[in-house]
């Protein structure tokens, strides 16, 4: 065992601690700041800072540099996440695009989708989104239904998509499409990479239960996209999607560790606030939140080790979702309990702004939906894992 | 970042698992089990555990020992518990840590050479009835003239032990650890029955017991003792709940019903699936707090009660699911499924209830 990171990536850190600390103004971390502002200005706000970092080199921390990344180690995008999550520094605007496509770009695209598709995703000129979901295509998503006819050199697509993070905003969408009609299941299907910024396509935004609209609807009617601009191959769609979800395993536990304790100590906080932080219920409560938070910090240290020796994650990023979406569930059930009738409140008392740990604890109701629901990632860990039959 | 165990860590683990399933299986387990009057202390599985170094891990090498520290004992550990093995290699290890920790030159000279070659068969009595793990749980005094009285219960093993360290409030309120023979006038030693056949349980009971001080003993010794008592409980804890949850899966794979394996049905693979994410993180945190102790990191104490808590709760669950699906094999006495359960059950309050833990994960985390 040696927890440490190298001299270099300590440096990294001090490096980019420093560019954070000069970088972030103090009244971005005013509570409410980010919720009174009207939704573009905030993401016009976030984009032009997260152009500003990657020009500074904290963008692509792990990639190579020939694709404008940092040609960091693992330990660096560790350190990164950390940093960013102690900074309080704003979330990326492009995190399909970044987390995602630009890694299967870089694997499998061509030459020239790697010149054109990942500098301008680096700079934010274009913002990426993911078209996966469907009405009728949730956990299944093999059930989608949105279609690509063939016309010429360009394929014409119709259908709907759904849960889009950013669809308000986004610029292009890699959308899983069935471009051989007639096609069943995982067969047929195609990534296409589809300009939102056309007639054929319409968003809408899907108001949460939350109050707030992170996901839109989009819907595809005779839209046009070039047969080129697929990714991985035309009816090679389904593999290309699983390679590219495989890219949401690395080793980014630690950094969801460290946001996940600032929450604990908050919530710590708000306990001793309504007098309920010597109630030895209370006190059990919070420590079996605590108990799994600890475990996911040494759970992502062992996935970051496994990465560092270049080992195939397999199916652990299902237990890694599992541990860290239920834990973070529960760590906002424990406030609702410790608030007691005072729960749906977001300003319980003059002076008590709680509107943003509401926020969350609200959020923490889809985390276990998102990228694989709860279920089915319990049937990828029995299955696959554990090796029982289906 | 390197969180793993080394290739030599590997080894250790892996000679103890090969030994135990070639020499010492459930049969054996068995033999042990459903002797109750027997002493639970097979002498041929002990001379190999003392020539192998598995008593040795973390005696210093000035001592004949190797040198290494609970990282590698909780390896030995979690294969034990995996084998449900009988036998003081726990209590043995402890006593050789008190020693090593708070004895003297010469105590040590004396008696940790011994220890490591399983010589010595040694045992620990720290808490009295009703007690918690730490300090207030003590039931023993020392008086002025440093002879002790009270009692310590449970006791694993005494009944074989050669030498006995005692927890003890001392005048002033400071606290003691004493090697005491448990031959030695003063002493009453009352078998306990105990559902776990897996090991014995005895009540101490001391009135102007003479004891052997060991030189630097302390509250903060004890505490470190118990430290490492709760680490290497929670690895032990964590091999029944590993070795538990292997066989239940691998029995629900070939147990038909319905017309089908009952393993495919979600309702029990989704709760197997959480099970072993359970047992998996229960594994990193015995393995962290292991190494937060060898290295004296801060975050030790909050580690060792996150480890002991999560195995303990984790081992409970696991070994019950274990008779539930078995289905009604599982609960009878020719099943070994009871082996694991019980084992699991009194592990889970040794060195610290979850509970007990989870007040201190409060104490650390609420009021630090």
């Amino acid at each position: 065992m040696d927890l440490r990171y190298t001299a270099e990536e300590e440096q990294f850190r001090t490096e980019l601690r420093s560019w954070l600390a000069d970088s972030i103004p103090a009244r971005w971390r005013d509570p409410g700041f980010w919720s009174v502002l009207p939704d573009n200005e905030a993401f016009e706000l976030r984009r032009d800072w997260e152009r500003r970092k990657a020009e500074a080199g904290f963008a692509g921390i792990a990639w190579p540099t020939e694709f404008g990344g940092r040609g960091g180690t693992p330990g660096m995008k560790a350190i990164y996440d950390v940093e960013m999550a102690l900074a309080d520094a704003p979330m990326t605007v492009n995190p399909l695009g970044l987390t995602f496509l630009a890694p299967t770009v870089m694997a499998i695209g061509t030459e020239q989708q790697k010149r054109e598709i990942i500098g301008p995703m680096l700079r934010n000129e274009v913002i990426w989104c993911q078209g996966f979901s469907e009405p009728g295509a949730g956990s299944d998503l093999a059930a989608l239904r949105t279609s690509g006819r063939l016309e010429g050199d360009e394929f014409v697509v119709n259908g709907q998509k759904v849960w889009t993070t950013n669809a308000l905003h986004g610029d292009k969408i890699f959308a899983m499409v069935r471009t051989e009609p007639g096609s069943q299941k995982h067969r047929g299907v195609s990534m296409l990479l589809i300009d939102m910024n056309q007639p054929g396509v319409e968003v809408r935004p899907l108001k949460q239960m939350s109050g707030a609209s992170e996901f839109g609807e989009v819907f595809f009617t005779d839209a046009r996209v070039s047969v080129e601009d697929n990714l991985g191959g035309l009816g090679n769609g389904w593999g290309t999607a699983m390679l590219l979800l495989s890219f949401e395993r690395g080793a980014s536990g630690i950094g969801q560790y460290t946001v996940f304790r600032r929450q604990y100590d908050d919530i710590v906080a708000t306990a001793r606030t309504f007098g309920r932080s010597d109630d030895p219920v209370v006190r059990q409560e919070l420590a079996k939140r605590l108990v799994e938070l600890e475990c996911l910090r040494y759970h992502a240290m062992h996935v970051l080790t496994e990465v560092e020796q270049g080992h195939d994650l397999g199916s652990e990023s299902s237990m890694t979702k599992l541990q860290w979406s239920e834990a973070s569930q529960d760590l906002w059930e424990t406030f609702d309990d410790l608030l007691g009738p005072e729960a749906t409140l977001g300003h319980p008392r003059p002076g008590l702004d709680l509107e943003s740990m509401q926020q969350e604890a609200m959020w923490s109701r889809s985390v276990t939906i998102w990228g694989g629901s709860s279920q089915v990632q319990r049937n990828i860990v029995a299955e696959r894992v554990l090796g029982l039959p289906r | 970042m390197y969180f793993a165990l080394t290739d030599e860590q590997r080894a250790l683990g892996d000679s103890v698992r090969e030994y135990l399933a070639d020499r010492f299986d459930l049969t054996a387990v068995r033999g042990v089990f459903e002797d109750p009057r027997g002493d639970g202390h097979p002498r041929e599985l002990w001379k190999a555990v003392g020539e192998q170094g598995w008593l040795a891990v973390c005696v210093p090498e000035d001592y004949d020992g190797l040198g290494l520290g609970v990282l590698d004992a909780q390896v030995v550990a979690r294969a034990f518990g995996a084998g449900v093995v009988p036998g003081p290699w726990l209590t043995t290890v402890l006593a050789g840590e008190a020693v090593r920790l708070a004895g003297s030159d010469d105590q040590q000279a004396r008696l940790l050479g011994p220890v490591a070659t399983g010589d010595t068969v040694a045992t620990v009595a720290v808490r009295g009835e009703g007690g918690r793990f730490d300090a207030s749980g003590v039931r023993v005094r020392a008086a002025a003239d440093g002879t002790l009285t009270g009692t310590a219960s449970p006791v694993e093993y005494v009944g074989v032990a050669d030498t006995v360290v005692v927890a003890a409030t001392e005048p002033g309120g400071a606290i003691g650890l004493y090697l005491v023979d448990p031959h030695a006038a003063g002493v009453t030693v009352t078998g306990l029955d105990s559902y776990d056949g897996t090991t014995r349980l005895f009540a101490v009971g001391l009135e102007g017991v003479a004891g052997e001080r060991l030189a630097g003993s302390s509250a903060e010794v004890l505490t470190a003792l118990l430290d490492r008592g709760a680490v290497l409980t929670a690895a032990d804890l964590v091999g029944v709940a590993r070795e538990a949850l292997t066989r239940t899966v691998s029995y629900d794979i070939d147990r038909v019903q319905f017309g089908k394996p009952v393993g495919s049905f979600q309702a029990l693979k989704h709760h197997l699936a959480d099970l072993h994410i359970g047992v998996t993180m229960a594994e990193h945190a015995v393995l962290y707090a292991a190494f937060a102790l060898d290295s004296g990191s801060g975050d030790a104490p909050l580690a060792v009660s996150v480890a002991k808590s999560k195995a303990a709760d984790v081992a409970r669950e696991v070994t019950a699911t274990m008779i539930q699906y078995h289905g009604g094999i599982g609960y009878t006495w020719e099943h070994e499924a009871h082996f694991f359960y019980k084992r699991a059950k009194r592990e889970a309050y040794a060195y610290g209830s979850a509970v007990e833990h989870r007040d201190r994960i409060a104490a650390l985390t609420i009021d630090g």
